[in-house]
């Protein structure tokens, strides 16, 4: 069987798992798996800034909570909106803060850029918890109604049915991750690591620097707003503690330093490895965090490039020992 | 406005009628806790606790188990296990034609409201629980209300406290407040400063900024409008959940020429607010909820303490010790406390199963009495008994659980801090003091349930036509 062949196969599986998942596994852990979708998208935004492109950002939940608090907003206050326009709406406000920011962003770099996103992320979370006739304040916005998702006059499936909401998330954040993925692998996504590894040399070359920077910026912000909207309307409720503090912004740090800077996916396997230690953990202790941020030291200090990291130094091991002898030698 | 002497004596009368009429109220509820029916608890130890599995009634206590407010879910926990024990060890209870012991669950919400809906899902999809018993922080009441809703099972709402949970938008047919709220609670304070203290005009509220927080001032400044309105407000602000310096709010109240602080703040900022207001200096007593915590008021000493003035849903006026039953499960507590416990329920906290830990524990009892009563886990059959039920607890006080939108009609006691010299008013057999290194309850006014009516939402169907008093 060719290495394509494989490759097809594996995909039809993790489709027909995806499918059957909520039958085979129920509607809690249904749940969590959309909370790992969720922050699996979140999670590779904040990547595409750090793992492609080398900008370190302290204060990514603002385009998180951006999205959910948009299109919370929308929901409370736009009678019969649809979904797909309120998950625009989250998108769009997530994006206008994004245009807001990047003048400035674009043109900084490293410590400035990290710290000056986490003084503005802060800064949004005070505005949500200050402006509580717009925010609801540490109240949050909640109960807001989850439209059907419709087509007019063809099918209209209500979403507050865990399945039902389930093939929703996973349609969107699939989507988004996969266009992401897409962007990485084209001219651009080059472009991107360009400067991350050597802006001058991009410069050099003629590519516009910071208007690159601008459009990862733009894709990053959008696309954690897509996961913020998701998260609103997954949880009926958004909340400054929930979607703008700043723990919400270092969990993508984590997250990809756990799973594997500069690896499209290791952001998505940190999310799943997260994901299962809280599930495990929260049964035996209320030191959930003690136990993460445990596993984010041993990380840190024994595989700095993630668990995919290891898995790459482990492939490159494993080929290097069962190598023909005079394999490694260069040709004569 | 003063009352003139007669309206005094009417308010007096009104109030030892009212008495009477709750006297009368314990003879009718549907069911009291019996403490003599009470079993031996010399074997309970929450940090050991007998927890049965099977086939059980099942009851999530869904709070804080970690970070700032993690204090708040071992006083959950400790109040639930103690009921749960002694009805376990009675033999259980007979529901759906079988004898079922009572297994009680820590859920941990950490404070986040995406980790409350998750915890409160994992506790009914996962574990099966019967009911979800919460919580710190109305907000989070919220979101285990909407799960309640959701997947159809008893919520139990003990310790949040805004009105607004039960209104028309939140009402759930499966969530039950069987504790007192926050109208009541405003109300209360200002029916006691207007009606019976009538010394202190000038008030200034302080709360923390959410749902709950704002929810008391509501209350507050409707009670003082209602009872009390030559008294000025000066001021009012909000600050974050579990803050650490409160010395900017302090140094505006305190300029501001207040003459009392009003604040439903819980641990921790309960005890950073008056630990920092008498370092600062600030004398000026708090009319509060929560500001009762005894390691706190350890730190403060007497002298910061007296004067203070607590709204409490288990007080009672005169002695707190009326009957041998009270004496009887008061030092079957105590004497744990004492010879028993370790850390964390060895410390001042836990030394009295009384005040607010008392009122959760009664308020568990009436949960599994109502449970007994339905003789079903059902959930619909909970409710049918539920709704319209009464209860007395240990302290003799009746609770009333108004049908239409779920909240307990009860009695509130406005207590004054004193001295240990003079807590013996309270505090009525030996050694006759709450605490000999703080100020605590000395005279206590019951402030009859007809004045503190729980708010009601009108515009829940289920109210249209209904009285405040639920008739």
């Amino acid at each position: 069987m060719t290495r394509r062949a494989v490759r097809w196969l594996a995909g039809v599986a993790a489709l027909a798992v995806l499918l059957a998942y909520p039958s085979l596994f129920g509607i809690y852990f249904t749940n969590s798996f959309v909370t790992f979708g969720i922050f699996a998208l979140y999670a590779v935004s904040f990547n595409l800034l750090l793992g492609f492109t080398g900008l370190l950002s302290f204060g990514h939940a603002m385009f998180f909570g951006a999205g959910g608090y948009g299109t919370a907003l929308a929901l409370t206050h736009l009678k019969g909106l649809p979904l797909l326009p309120a998950l625009a709406l989250g998108v769009a406000a997530a994006l206008a803060l994004g245009v807001l920011l990047a003048p400035l962003m674009v043109r900084i770099s490293g410590t400035a850029f990290a710290m000056l996103h986490l003084a503005f992320g802060q800064l949004m979370y005070v505005l949500a918890l200050k402006l509580r006739t717009i925010t609801g304040g540490e109240d949050g916005i909640g109960g807001f109604p989850i439209p059907p998702f419709s087509v007019p006059g063809v099918l209209s499936v209500d979403m507050k049915t865990p399945a039902n909401f389930y093939y929703f998330a996973v349609a969107v954040l699939g989507f988004s991750v996969f266009a992401l993925w897409f962007v990485t692998k084209t001219p651009f996504g080059c472009v991107m690591v360009g400067v991350r590894d050597n802006p001058n040399r991009v410069a050099y070359l003629g590519f516009r620097v910071p208007h690159t920077k601008a459009v990862v910026y733009l894709l990053a912000a959008g696309s954690a707003g897509v996961a913020g909207s998701v998260f609103a309307m997954f949880q009926n409720l958004v909340s400054a503690d929930g979607a703008l503090h700043v723990f919400v912004s270092f969990a993508p740090v984590q997250l990809t330093m756990i799973g594997g800077v500069g690896s499209f996916f290791g952001p998505i396997l940190g999310s799943a490895i997260f994901g299962v230690i809280s599930e495990l953990t929260s049964r035996y202790t209320e030191r959930v965090e003690l136990v993460s941020g445990a596993i984010l030291i041993l990380v840190i200090m024994y595989a700095p490039l993630g668990v995919i990291g290891m898995w790459h130094a482990a492939r490159a091991r494993a080929r290097a020992r069962f190598a023909p002898r005079g394999a490694a030698e260069p040709a004569r | 406005m003063n009352l003139p002497r007669q309206a005094l004596t009417l308010v007096v009368l009104a109030s030892l009628l009212l008495f009477g009429v709750a006297d009368a109220q314990a003879a009718q509820a549907k069911a009291a806790f019996d403490p003599d029916k009470m079993a031996d608890m010399s074997d309970f130890d929450p940090n050991k606790p007998v927890i049965p599995t099977g086939d059980t009634i099942k009851i999530a206590v869904v709070a804080s188990f970690s970070g700032p407010a993690a204090v708040v879910g071992q006083i959950y926990f400790i109040s639930v296990q103690w009921a749960a024990h002694d009805i376990n060890k009675r033999g259980g209870i007979m529901v759906d034609g079988k004898r079922k012991l009572v297994e009680v669950i820590k859920a941990n919400h950490a404070s986040q409201p995406a980790e409350t809906k998750k915890v409160a899902e994992r506790m009914v999809l996962q574990e099966k629980v019967n009911v979800l018993w919460g919580t710190d922080g109305s907000h989070l009441m919220k979101i285990i209300n909407q799960v309640a809703d959701k997947y159809k099972v008893i919520a139990q709402s003990a310790s949040a406290l805004s009105d607004e949970l039960y209104d028309t938008t939140n009402f759930s047919r499966y969530s039950f407040m069987s504790s007192f709220s926050t109208e009541q609670i405003g109300r209360a304070i200002g029916f006691y400063y207007g009606k019976i203290r009538k010394k202190e005009k000038k008030f200034y509220i302080l709360g923390q900024d959410y749902l709950f927080g704002h929810s008391l001032a509501d209350g507050f400044k409707k009670g003082l409008k209602e009872y009390y309105p030559e008294a000025t407000l000066l001021g009012e602000d909000y600050h974050p959940l579990f803050m650490k310096d409160f010395a900017p709010y302090l140094q505006k109240i305190k300029a501001s020429g207040a003459e009392v602080i009003f604040t439903g703040d819980w641990i921790p900022d309960a005890e950073n607010l008056l630990v920092q207001a008498r370092q600062m200096g600030i004398k000026l007593p708090f009319a509060n909820l929560f500001l009762d915590e005894p390691n706190m008021l350890h730190r403060v000493g007497v002298d910061g303490t007296t004067g203070l003035v607590h709204v409490s849903q288990y007080g009672a006026e005169g002695g707190a010790f009326k009957t041998p039953g009270q004496i009887k499960a008061y030092k079957a507590w105590n004497t744990l406390w004492k010879t028993k416990w370790g850390p964390p329920y060895n410390t001042r906290l836990y030394e009295h199963g009384t005040g607010n830990i008392g009122s959760y524990i009664q308020q568990t009892y009436w949960l599994l009495s109502v449970i007994e009563r339905a003789g079903s886990t059902d959930p619909e059959k909970i409710i049918k008994v539920w709704e319209n039920d009464s209860y007395q607890l240990l302290n003799g006080k009746v609770l009333t659980m108004r049908s239409c939108d779920h909240k307990a009609i009860q009695d509130l006691h406005v207590e004054e801090y004193v001295p240990p010299a003079k807590q013996r008013e309270s505090f009525n057999i030996p050694p006759y003091f709450w605490y000999e290194g703080t100020s605590s309850v000395g005279p206590s006014v019951a402030i009859p349930a007809r004045y503190v009516l729980p708010k009601m939402d009108k515009s829940l169907a289920r109210c249209k036509d209904k009285s405040e008093a639920g008739e």
